[in-house]
């Protein structure tokens, strides 16, 4: 089951469009899942990633006007609860014991934020945390210098996850794996 | 449904008529070929004159006639290639003379001339010498069936089955064969074969009642591609030159054309033309051809013919081989001065028709004349002469004529994949106006995906002019706007596409780009409340962006001066937001972001920028801001950004955090007051001032507003919520805890894990009380995960 992890696409604000080479990968009737950390930003972004798998859950970014998106989401994906929220809530921003609160108080095995415009994965605790970073490179003025594009894909299968990183470096694109094992340790 | 059942009635008499015919033919043709097999030629013959005699027919539509014509050859190429068989075996020039001679007796003309030409063409491929002069025998015998529909199928037999043999050796040279012909015979006898035919298609237009004329002209319509293949026919001689066509074959195509004065034969030979000869050709006779187009009928729509033309030869000459002939041949110059000769002789020609021609024209000068702007926009300055002498406006998009504008706007556009070049076009902006508001809107919102697409970026004033003069629909209300043009999902494509396009602003120049923004500022600030809501913020985010790679830059004298401008300008454009956009939210993230922002550049009022961002931001808050889960996300976000901020002074990070806290205490529920003072208990904790080194780690500042918080859920009447906001502090106080900050005891962690445990045992089951005891659970175990850390916390907690 492939789940795909994006956020922080900021377009019209920031930047103008998706990188070319994201689009392409990211096509209809791969992924099952789209978990989206908000900050969309408009009904056109909205629609794209409608187009991409039937299944879509957004929660809110800091500038998402749309009132009734949820400030946290927990989707159940096989064996596996995910946890998605923006992010721009948590005080302090991205700071970890406090992401870890979060997670305990959702019951997650994965949490997924936003908001940093960095792609990260980290486990702790028997819990996964991945920030899939912002998919356009969108300028943030909480980042040094020009930020990386990118955007996370979940495999989870009945006994793991398989996390791959997907970012835009010097216009290639560039792919790190992470196996998650649910009851063990990163590999 | 009326008109359906006629038809019906119709095709079902029809097939019964091609019925029986087909079987006569059948059982003839089964006959003459048991004859054959017998070597009884005569009564072969006779046979296949009975079978022919079918073709006399008049009760078929030209549709079935057809199909019974399609039998009928069937079966004579078997009889032809018996013949031919059998005669080369006996090798006796006498039998195949004779047997021509003989078919010359059958009774009626229709059987006479099919088998003539059967006969013939196994004549003409025993003996070549005789090709010349039996082609000419047949094409003029053929004259003698004058009914249109037989005549044609007639005529039409005789070219494909001679197809193979016309003559097609270099004029003028005796070729191998004496007799066999060269391409003269060719020419004459196609061209003789034409006009015959076209007068038999022109004439069948006057037969039968005036009533069926609609009928009539759609059967026309059906029998046309058997007039044409002659012209197919010619255009496949190998030795046709270019100077015969041009001296002799176009001349007298083009005579019998005009003097047929007949508009479908006349529209559709002229494409004919257009389409069977080639380039080189079409170039050499182009006065001719554009002179005959000038003679046709009224009811022929020459501007297809035009179109045709110009397309094709814009393709040939856009290709390299035609590169040169562009500079010989004045195209462009000829082509608009017969479009508009055209619409001035036809006042009443649609105004789709006079777009297209100019869609044409636009195609052939945008793409064989690239380098010459001025031909394009000549095109668009008659198109929008002609459009205003015809005084047409409001023109709907989705209309014939619409579609076409539509369709014509974009041939620049598509073809220089270049707005800033589409801007040169002066006159183009002007071709838009006889559309309504949606369809300016429309063409503005494709140039600028254009722009986007492409990535094309603005470097000057004059760049983002020349875009703004291509979109003025969009950057203010129109007159012609409705009311609530607002609302509609294409306004907000569109506002997103300006929006886009500011961040394809790269002027070279930093101090230029501030330039650039600046005034773009002013511009799309003059758009209005529900413009400005979404061109302004891409334009403070650019700045922000701008000001933070401007820090990298070396020193600048001036600098904290366009520092300060730059903010003031971030600032003007968020008051825009509030005051004339009506906005809250928006405008309060974008003085937070603009403080942190400030925060991170080093110059000489930072400080000041940064305090003044924040406290604009609290204001909009406070007097703004009244739905509470708005005020949490707010909050939030206010405490967040000061956590960010390090160059304010004690005295003035001071009266910050204590309206931060004031609003967290003031909020409307209970369990808000907790989560939000919970967060601004950090401010204590890892916030910093100017002053001092680091974090503050105040651990009494942190207990004091824990403490005040833990009152706060003490009042809480719910107790489920209630212990949803202790399980929460269970965690502040741990967090707290875990990061050193000693003033927390363990036997406050102590009380706090027995009180929350206690409640837990007396909530009522339900799945909230599940869950919060989940949270529970999962806050004890992290506790026993790290307790190795804390011995003191362990053996207090004995967990």
């Amino acid at each position: 089951m492939l789940v795909l992890l994006i956020g922080d696409i900021h377009v019209p604000h920031r930047t103008f469009a998706l990188p070319a080479k994201f689009r392409k990968l990211l096509v209809p009737n791969k992924m099952q899942h789209v978990l989206c950390t908000g900050n969309l930003c408009t009904r056109e972004t909205y629609d794209y990633l409608r187009s991409l798998a039937s299944d879509v859950h957004i929660v809110r970014g800091d500038f998402d006007e749309d009132p009734k998106l949820p400030d946290t989401k927990v989707v159940t994906v096989g064996q596996f609860r995910i946890g998605i929220c923006h992010g721009h809530q948590i005080v302090p921003w991205n700071d970890e014991k406090i992401l870890e609160v979060l997670a305990r108080q959702l019951d997650v095995d994965v949490l997924v934020t936003g908001h940093t415009h960095v792609c990260s994965i980290r486990e702790r605790e028997q819990r996964l945390y991945i920030d899939p970073g912002s998919a356009t490179g969108a300028f943030s003025v909480i980042q040094d210098g020009p930020v990386t594009p990118s955007f996370v894909l979940l495999d989870v299968q009945p006994e793991q996850v398989v996390t791959y990183m997907y970012r835009l470096i010097d216009n290639q694109v560039k792919v790190d794996r992470v196996v998650f094992k649910k009851n063990k340790e990163v590999q | 449904m009326e008109a359906m059942r006629i038809d019906d009635t119709n095709s079902v008499e029809q097939e019964k008529f091609l019925e029986t015919a087909v079987k006569t033919v059948k059982a003839e043709a089964f006959e003459m070929k048991r004859s054959l097999d017998k070597s009884k030629r005569m009564d072969a013959l006779k046979h296949a004159s009975i079978m022919l005699a079918e073709l006399r027919t008049g009760l078929l539509t030209p549709k079935y006639y057809y199909r019974l014509y399609i039998d009928v050859v069937n079966e004579l190429n078997h009889l032809e290639s018996f013949l031919l068989d059998e005669l080369e075996k006996e090798k006796k020039e006498e039998s195949i003379a004779e047997l021509y001679e003989h078919v010359q007796y059958a009774g009626t003309i229709i059987p006479r001339m099919y088998l003539m030409i059967t006969v013939g063409v196994v004549y003409m491929k025993l003996m070549p010498q005789m090709r010349a002069e039996l082609l000419n025998d047949l094409v003029e015998m053929s004259r003698g069936v004058q009914h249109p529909l037989r005549g044609l199928f007639l005529r039409h037999y005789l070219l494909q089955v001679t197809k193979s043999l016309l003559p097609d050796a270099a004029e003028g040279v005796e070729p191998a064969i004496p007799g066999s012909g060269t391409v003269r015979d060719t020419i004459d006898f196609i061209k003789l074969n034409f006009s015959e035919m076209n007068k038999l298609w022109v004439r069948q237009q006057h037969q039968g009642p005036s009533k069926e004329r609609e009928k009539r002209e759609r059967e026309r319509m059906e029998l046309r591609i058997l007039v044409g293949t002659n012209l197919v026919r010619l255009s496949q001689l190998e030795h046709l030159t270019q100077e015969v066509y041009e001296k002799e074959v176009l001349p007298s195509i083009l005579e019998q054309v005009v003097s047929c004065r007949d508009p479908i034969s006349q529209e559709y030979l002229m494409e004919c033309v257009i389409q069977v000869f080639a380039d080189e050709f079409h170039l050499a006779t182009l006065n001719e051809f554009l002179a005959s187009c000038k003679e046709l009928a009224q009811e022929v729509h020459i501007k297809n013919v035009l179109i045709a033309l110009i397309d094709r030869l814009s393709l040939y000459v856009s290709n390299a081989v035609g590169s040169n002939i562009r500079e010989e041949i004045q195209l462009f110059e000829i082509f608009s001065a017969q479009a508009e000769g055209l619409i001035q002789s036809r006042s009443d020609m649609p105004i789709e028709d006079i777009v297209s021609l100019h869609t044409a024209l636009v195609s052939l000068a945008v793409k064989c004349y690239g380098e010459k702007l001025a031909y394009a926009n000549t095109v668009f300055l008659s198109l929008a002469n002609n459009l205003k002498d015809k005084q047409v406006e409001g023109i709907d998009m989705y209309s014939h004529a619409g579609k076409e504008l539509i369709r014509v706007l974009r041939v620049p556009v598509d073809e220089y994949k270049d707005v800033l070049r589409v801007a040169l076009l002066t006159d183009y902006p002007r071709a838009m106006l006889p559309l309504n508001y949606r369809g300016r809107c429309t063409a503005s919102a494709f140039i600028l995906q254009n722009l986007i697409d492409n990535e094309t970026g603005l470097k000057s004033t004059d760049d983002i002019d020349a875009v703004c003069s291509l979109i003025e629909c969009l950057l203010s209300d129109q007159p012609d706007q409705p009311e609530d043009a607002h609302d509609s999902e294409e306004f907000a494509d569109e506002l997103n596409l300006i929006a886009s396009m500011i961040h394809l602003i790269k002027a070279e120049d930093r101090d230029v780009q501030f330039l650039l923004l600046n005034g773009l500022r002013k511009r799309l600030g003059a758009g209005g409340k529900w413009r400005i809501r979404k061109t302004l913020p891409p334009i403070i985010f650019s700045i922000y962006e701008l000001a933070l790679n401007y820090q990298q830059s070396d020193g600048d004298e001036n600098w904290d001066m366009k520092v300060r401008k730059m903010f003031v300008c971030a600032m003007g454009t968020i008051g825009a937001l509030i005051t004339t956009g009506e906005m809250t939210q928006l405008p309060l993230n974008l003085y937070l972001e603009g403080a942190i922002v400030a925060n991170r550049i080093k110059f000489s009022e930072n400080a000041m920028v940064v305090y003044e961002f924040i406290s604009k931001a609290l204001s909009v808050l406070e007097d703004e801001i009244a739905d509470s889960r708005e005020r949490l996300s707010a909050l939030a976000l206010v405490t967040n950004s000061v956590l960010k901020v390090d160059c304010l002074a004690s005295e003035n990070w001071e009266p910050l955090v204590g309206q931060i806290i004031l609003a967290g205490s003031k909020m409307f529920k209970k369990a808000d007051q907790v989560r939000t003072l919970c967060s601004a208990a950090s401010l204590y904790w890892k916030g910093k001032v100017a002053e001092s080194e680091g974090e503050l780690r105040n651990g009494n500042k942190v207990t004091e507003i824990l403490k005040k918080s833990a009152k706060v859920a003490a009042q809480c009447m719910e107790p489920l919520v209630q212990q949803q906001l202790f399980v929460h502090l269970l965690n502040q106080y741990y967090y707290f805890y875990e990061d050193g900050c000693t003033v927390i005891s363990p036997d406050v962690l102590s009380e706090l894990i027995s009180r929350t445990r206690d409640a837990a045992i007396q909530l009522e089951p339900s799945r909230e009380a599940d869950d919060i005891d989940q949270h529970l659970q999962h806050t004890l175990q992290h506790i026993r995960n790290t307790k190795d850390k804390y011995p003191e916390l362990a053996e207090k907690l004995q967990i």
